[in-house]
C-alpha cells in the first residue's frame, strides 16, 4: 500500500514541499530511504523503528520503501522522522489516513515516541502557508509555527497522540499566538549608556551612526571602554516592526538558535564573534550553506572587537554584504541568499601594545610592527567605514567624577526622529539610510549653506580629505542635521562630520 | 561443557518447535542451510512465512540472548532466507524474522520468549 504524507524542506530562507511516499511490499523485510537523504535522514529508521514500538504499535513487518519526493534535491535533518512514522503505520493500516487533509508534517523521533521540536518551523511555515492550512508540529514548535496567520497548527506531543488524531480518536486544539503580544510595550534592555561614565563624544558618535545606519571604528587604548560602548549600541537602534522580526527570527530559526532566545525575536540582534571565527562562520556556508554572523546579525550590529585581530580573508569577506545587504553563497549543492543588513561596529587598539595615544605609558611597538598592524584594514573596507574615532582612556578622577550620561531611551528617541526624517526622503528609492546614499543622492540630498561650504573647502585642504572622505563627511553631516531636523546642512554639522575622519588625519594609518 | 551445550540446543529445538506449533506455526524446515547461512526454522504463521532463530540461555550464560543475534548471525540467517525464497520461488509474500529465547533455570523448568519481527534486512 502506498501512502503519501506532505513535509517540508528548507533551501536557504524558502522552503518547499516535500512528499514523503511510503510503499509497503511483501518480501523480506526491510527498509530503503530514497531521495537523497543524508546520515540524519538515514538514520531516522532506528528512531522511527523504536518511537513506533514504544507508543504500543507493532512494527509491522514489510519491505519498505519510502521516497522523499522530489528526488534530486537533499534532504537534511531529522525532520522526516514523524511523517515516516506516520506514513508506515498508516500502510500498514495500522492508522487510517481519511484526516490527513493535505497537512504539512514535521518532527523529530525520539525513542520513547514522543515529539522533538526541529529547526526551520517558521520559514515552512511562511513558505507553504499559502498552499497548506493545516499543520502538525511537536508541541515545542507551536509558537513558533502559529506565528503565521491563517495556518491552523496543531501541536503534537508524542507519536500516539498524532496517531490517535489521525484515526478520529481524539481532537486537538489548533494553536494560537498573538503576535502583537509577543512585543513588549516597551524595549527592555539590561544594559543603558546611562551605566557609562564619560565618554560623550563616543556616545554622540555611537547616536549618529544609530541614526544614519553608519558603520563605524573605534581606535582606543585597552580599557576605555569600547566593547561596553558597542554593546550599548543595540539600545538605542529603533525596535524592530513585526516584519522585520519576523525576518530576524527566520534566520534564527534555521540556524536553529531560537530556542535558546524564545518565540519571536523582538530586538535587534548583536552579535560579537571572536576573532578566531572562520570567514565561513562570519558569512555562512557548508555543504548546504547556512547563515553566518552578518546574516545572524540581520538589522542589528554585528562588533568586530580586536578588528586587526581577524584573518585578513575574513575582512574581506565583509566587503560584499557591507555594499548589498545580503550575501550570496554559492556551493556546488547550491547557491543561497540571506539577508544581511547589519551595522558593523569594529573596535581596535591603536597598536599591537595599545598603548599609542596613551600619554602617561610609553608604547613599545617599532614603526614597522604599527604599521603591519594597521595594513590588515584595506582601503576598500575602511572606505566601508563612515565614522572613525579615537577613544581616551578616562583618567581615574574622571571616573569617578563625572555624572550619569543620559539613558539609552533618551537617545533612542532622537534616533527614531532621525530615522522617520530618512525614510520620508527615500520613500521608494530602495535605501533607507543615509549611509547607503549614492553620489547622485548625496547632491541632491546634502545642500550646504555658504557657511558650511567655506568650512568643508578649508577641511578638505587643511586635513588633506581625499573625494571619498568628502562624500562620507556629507553623508554623515546629513545625518547630524537630520538629528536636528534641519533640511541644510550648516557649518556645526560640518565640523563634527569631519571630527569622525580620525584615520584620514592620523599619520600612523598613512600606509594602511 | 561441550556436550551439554550441544543437549541444551538439542532439547531447546525440541522446545521451540512444540510451542511454535501451540502458536499454530506450521513448520516448513528445520536448520535450513545455504552456502553462507543457516536458519533454525522455516515456519508458516497465517499469511507470513517466518524465519526463526532459537536461542537458548541457561542459568549459566551471563549475556542476554537477544544481543547475541549479532550482525553476523543476522547475515547467515538472512541470506538462508534469501536462498530458501529464490529456490522455492517464493514471490509477493510477507516474510519475518522471529526470534525465540528459552531461558532453563536451575530446576530444569524452561521459559520461552517469543520476538517477532526482531529484526529487518539493512
Amino acid at each position: 500500500m502506498l501512502v503519501k504524507i506532505n513535509s517540508a524542506a528548507i533551501l536557504g530562507l524558502e522552503a518547499y514541499r516535500v512528499e514523503v511516499e511510503v510503499d509497503s511490499s511483501r518480501g523480506l523485510p526491510g527498509q530503503s530511504i530514497v531521495g537523497l537523504p543524508d546520515a540524519a535522514v538515514r538514520e531516522s529508521r532506528d528512531r522511527v523503528r523504536s518511537a513506533i514500538e514504544n507508543s504500543g504499535f507493532e512494527f509491522p513487518a514489510s519491505y519498505f520503501t519510502i521516497n522523499l519526493a522530489p528526488a534530486d534535491t537533499r534532504k537534511e535533518g531529522p525532520l522526516y522522522d514523524l511523517p515516516i512514522a506516520l506514513g508506515m503505520l498508516m500502510a500498514s493500516e495500522q492508522i487510517s489516513a481519511k484526516r490527513l487533509d493535505g497537512a504539512i508534517i514535521l518532527g523529530e523521533l525520539s525513542l520513547d515516541g514522543s515529539v522533538r521540536p526541529v529547526n526551520g518551523v517558521l520559514p515552512i511555515c511562511m513558505s507553504l502557508a499559502s498552499e497548506h492550512h493545516q499543520v502538525l508540529v511537536s508541541k515545542k514548535n507551536a509558537d513558533e509555527a502559529a506565528l503565521v496567520e491563517n495556518l491552523e497548527v496543531l501541536p503534537v506531543e508524542s507519536l500516539r497522540q498524532a496517531a490517535d488524531y489521525l484515526n478520529g480518536k481524539i481532537e486537538i486544539k489548533p494553536h494560537r499566538v498573538d503576535v502583537n503580544s509577543l512585543f513588549p510595550p516597551e524595549l527592555q534592555y539590561n544594559i543603558d549608556f546611562a551605566d557609562v561614565k564619560g565618554q560623550g563624544h563616543v556616545k554622540r558618535a555611537l547616536e549618529v551612526a544609530a541614526a544614519g545606519g553608519h558603520n563605524l571604528l573605534m581606535v582606543g587604548s585597552p580599557g576605555s571602554g569600547k566593547t561596553m560602548l558597542a554593546r550599548r549600541l543595540s539600545t538605542i537602534l529603533p525596535p524592530l516592526s513585526i516584519e522585520e522580526a519576523l525576518e530576524v527570527t527566520k534566520l534564527y530559526s534555521v540556524t536553529g538558535l531560537l530556542s535558546s532566545k524564545g518565540v519571536l525575536i523582538t530586538r535587534r540582534p548583536f552579535r560579537s564573534p571572536h576573532h578566531t571565527t572562520s570567514n565561513i562562520g562570519i558569512i555562512g556556508g557548508g555543504r548546504i550553506p547556512r547563515p553566518g554572523e552578518v546574516s545572524l546579525s540581520h538589522l542589528g550590529v554585528l562588533f568586530l572587537d580586536e578588528f586587526p585581530e581577524f584573518d585578513r580573508q575574513v575582512l574581506e569577506v565583509l566587503r560584499q554584504p557591507l555594499e548589498e545587504d545580503r550575501v550570496t553563497i554559492s556551493r556546488a549543492h547550491s547557491s543561497l541568499t540571506y539577508p544581511a543588513q547589519f551595522m558593523l561596529v569594529a573596535a581596535m587598539n591603536p597598536c599591537p601594545c595599545g598603548r599609542l595615544y596613551d600619554q602617561n605609558l610609553n608604547c613599545t611597538c617599532t614603526s614597522i610592527q604599527i604599521q603591519s598592524y594597521w595594513r590588515k584594514l584595506s582601503e576598500p573596507l575602511l572606505d566601508r567605514i563612515d565614522i572613525q574615532l579615537e577613544v581616551p582612556r578616562l583618567k581615574p578622577d574622571e571616573l569617578s567624577s563625572l555624572p550619569e550620561g543620559e539613558t539609552s531611551k533618551q537617545i533612542r528617541q532622537r534616533v527614531q526622529a532621525a530615522r522617520r526624517i530618512q525614510n520620508q526622503r527615500f520613500k521608494g528609492s530602495g535605501i533607507y539610510s543615509n549611509a547607503r546614499m549614492h553620489p547622485k543622492q548625496i547632491r541632491e540630498f546634502c545642500r550646504l549653506d555658504k557657511e558650511a561650504e567655506n568650512i568643508l573647502k578649508s577641511a578638505i585642504v587643511h586635513l588633506k580629505l581625499s573625494a571619498r572622505a568628502y562624500d562620507k563627511v556629507l553623508k554623515v553631516a546629513r545625518t547630524i542635521a537630520d538629528l536636528e531636523d534641519r533640511p541644510v546642512l550648516c557649518a556645526s554639522h560640518i565640523a563634527e562630520a569631519t571630527q569622525y575622519r580620525t584615520l584620514d588625519r592620523n599619520p600612523s594609518t598613512s600606509s594602511g | 561443557m561441550g556436550m551439554e551445550s550441544y543437549k541444551l540446543g538439542i532439547t531447546g529445538e525440541e522446545v521451540a518447535e512444540k510451542y511454535l506449533a501451540q502458536q499454530g506455526f506450521e513448520i516448513l524446515e528445520k536448520n535450513y542451510h545455504s552456502q553462507q547461512g543457516e536458519v533454525d526454522m522455516v515456519a508458516r504463521d497465517r499469511d507470513f512465512l517466518v524465519f526463526v532463530e532459537v536461542k537458548n540461555y541457561s542459568f549459566r550464560s551471563l549475556s542476554s540472548p537477544l544481543s547475541a543475534v549479532r550482525k553476523n548471525k543476522r547475515e547467515s540467517i538472512i541470506h538462508a532466507a534469501r536462498t530458501y525464497l529464490l529456490k522455492k520461488g517464493i514471490k509477493k509474500t510477507n516474510c519475518r524474522f522471529d526470534v525465540l529465547t528459552i531461558y532453563r533455570s536451575m530446576d530444569g523448568s524452561r521459559r520461552i520468549e517469543h520476538f517477532k519481527n526482531a529484526f529487518f534486512c539493512d
